[in-house]
């Protein structure tokens, strides 16, 4: 086993990595301190029935899930995009196996389809940004939200690249993802493309669109108006 | 150290969620009325969006909380506030909207804040609160010509009543066929109905609550509901889409609780009415007709389906659809008290109306609106394609049997 050993530049990349989730979990504590003032200041809402709220729930569980909204807006961009984020989860939890030990079986049982997810996401992604231009969308959406799917893109390609063509030590990954974790960091592996993989997360991370947090919510407040329109003025 | 007043402050936690949800993806672009006709990027929702999560960095941010709130360049404040009030709160934007931001409610909030920073209203918006102040109505005309001109000398209103109709402030001024229609189809149900007094009927409060001024709202929606249930009203009907919105989302948060009477469009009493058999139609209309759903009517309170059935109980009439109709249906240009501030995007926006219906091979525009039908009427002056337009109830009532000349 070849394990990496300290260097300055691995040490800049172990601060690098702390930094940056410190910043992301800072950045998230000051959305929800924003949240709950406003949750302090507003009128408690009108509680709803139980049944009501599970039909809410389950809708918003399918438009999360199917992302319902943008097929019916998009069809063309939801193929590309439902991919992506499928792809995308299916990576995220192939990738566990890096911060886990021992490594659970339900994230063993995800490598394969992790494994295949890991061609399926570039694909999507090209997909998308195909779609977007051919569409002319790229004139209604903004240059950060373009920024964020070439940055995803790049995370795709060098992650595809390290498992097929050129591998690394996945050992010494392993021990520096674990080391990450538990605070007790190991120098990563000074490989070119697991160190551009890395800086390219740690931009997602940096920047990642607050939606990912919030549009779970907002989807379900918006299945709860749905459902309510054909009550602000019929008969339930 | 002393925290600046928030820009949040006025926002609920849940559209604080929405400004963070926005994935900035521009779909909703592609459905906003006012970018259609200006092609001006600053106007468009995710460019608001984007400029108020900077304001709210600047006063809620990690160095706002920690070295107090930072400054905000005035001329981006300026433009922001322009923006936000060149809207026309149609909510196409929201319908769109692929994380379910409710766009028709946030625009109008975002509004409240820029009155409290002393940035909105704009335009004649100002003089609303005064003009309702002295005469009940944002147009400041005198009360005493709220129903005379237009009300038909043969109708008769019931001191009390299970049923009240309230015209509104922008019918009685400025769509008079269209309230006339509204009484003449009451009177024709036979059903008794009682109106407030001309002087007591004042504004319903959206004009106010839409450009942000919500000072005086809780003392209107108190004379008002107070002056209904005095009547021994049931069921309060109205014709204008605005109005019946704030009446039934936001009166009962003014009054402080439920309201004592519910609250229909008048195309669900009249549907109603024509089911149940109480409004026969004697005549039948051999035209093509095109409906045109209000923002605030099918969006803002769901009713979609009302308008449609009345308008196919007329014998020979065919009804045709807008490309976007429903849920999704084009704003006409008249929402969000934009008509008479920026009158250019609203003429712009009614002409294309105009245009699909008549591309669309309609004899006539059916309108249930009086907003709508003021600005479309003035967007037809002058413009190469014409078409007749007409009010849901102003047609109606041409083809039933208690019509008097």
């Amino acid at each position: 086993m070849v394990t990496a050993t300290w260097t300055i530049p691995g040490a800049c990349v172990v601060a690098a990595t702390y930094g940056v989730v410190a910043a992301f979990y800072l950045r998230l504590a000051l959305h929800a301190l924003r949240w709950l003032e406003a949750a302090r200041r507003s009128p408690t809402a009108r509680p709803r029935g139980i049944a009501a709220t599970a039909r809410a729930f389950v809708g918003a569980t399918v438009d999360i899930v199917l992302l319902r909204k943008l097929l019916l807006v998009n069809p063309a961009l939801w193929c590309g995009e439902w991919v992506f984020h499928g792809s995308l989860l299916l990576v995220v939890l192939r990738h566990l196996r890096y911060f886990l030990n021992p490594v659970p079986a339900w994230v063993v049982w995800a490598q394969t389809p992790g494994w295949i997810a890991g061609f399926l996401l570039p694909a999507a992604l090209g997909y998308i940004l195909v779609v977007r231009l051919l569409t002319g969308q790229e004139k209604f959406s903004s240059p950060v939200n373009l920024l964020m799917l070439l940055d995803v893109l790049g995370i795709a390609v060098t992650g595809l690249l390290m498992s097929t063509w050129y591998p690394v030590d996945l050992v010494a990954v392993k021990l520096f993802a674990l080391g990450v974790v538990t605070f007790s960091p190991s120098a990563p592996p000074l490989e070119i493309l697991f160190t551009i993989h890395l800086g390219l997360v740690l931009a997602l991370i940096l920047y990642v669109p607050s939606h990912v947090v919030t549009a779970p919510f907002t989807l379900l407040d918006a299945r709860r108006r749905e459902l309510d329109l054909r009550r602000v003025l019929h008969d339930a | 150290m002393t925290r600046k007043r928030s820009f949040g402050a006025e926002l609920t936690p849940r559209q604080l969620l929405e400004i963070d949800a926005c994935t900035q993806c521009g779909e909703c672009l592609k459905h906003c009325p006012v970018q259609q006709v200006t092609g001006d990027a600053s106007v468009s929702p995710p460019e608001k969006i984007r400029r108020f999560r900077e304001f709210l960095r600047a006063t809620d941010g990690l160095k706002a909380r920690l070295v107090g709130a930072q400054a905000v360049d005035p001329r981006l404040l300026e433009d922001f506030a322009k923006a936000v009030y060149e809207c026309t709160t149609c909510g196409a934007c929201g319908q769109s909207c692929p994380v379910g931001i409710f766009t028709q409610r946030l625009w109008p909030t975002l509004r409240k804040e820029l009155v409290k920073r002393g940035l909105g209203p704009r335009g004649i918006q100002a003089g609303m609160p005064g003009a309702i102040e002295r005469t009940g109505n944002p147009y400041d005309k005198p009360a005493a010509e709220r129903f005379s001109p237009w009300f038909p000398e043969h109708v008769d209103v019931a001191p009390r009543a299970d049923l009240a109709y309230y015209a509104g402030c922008s019918g009685s001024y400025e769509a008079w066929p269209m309230v006339r229609g509204d009484v003449l189809v009451l009177h024709a149900t036979g059903v008794p109905f009682t109106m407030l007094p001309a002087a007591e009927e004042v504004c319903c409060g959206f004009p106010l609550f839409i450009t942000g001024q919500h000072d005086r709202l809780a003392e209107l929606t108190k004379r008002l509901v107070d002056g209904y249930a005095s009547r021994g009203v049931k069921t309060l009907v109205c014709s204008c889409p605005c109005c019946v919105n704030i009446m039934s989302r936001d009166w009962p948060v003014f009054y402080g609780r439920e309201l004592p009477f519910r609250i229909r469009h008048i195309t669900q009493f009249v549907a109603a009415a024509i089911k149940e058999g109480k409004l026969r139609i004697r005549r039948e209309l051999r035209e093509s007709v095109i409906y045109h759903d209000p923002c605030y009517l099918s969006r803002g309170v769901g009713v979609i389906e009302e308008p449609r059935e009345v308008l196919r109980s007329i014998p020979g009439l065919t009804l045709l659809e807008f490309e976007r109709h429903g849920l999704d249906s084009r704003c006409c240009g008249s929402g969000g008290a934009a008509r008479k501030v920026f009158h250019d995007n609203a003429i712009a926006m009614g002409r294309l109306t105009i245009d699909e219906a008549v591309a669309k091979r309609a004899d006539r525009l059916i309108l249930s609106c009086p907003a709508c039908y003021a600005k479309v009427n003035e967007a037809l002056q002058g413009h190469e394609r014409q078409i007749k337009i007409t009010d849901i109830m102003e047609l109606l009532a041409s083809v039933v049997e208690k019509e008097q000349p």
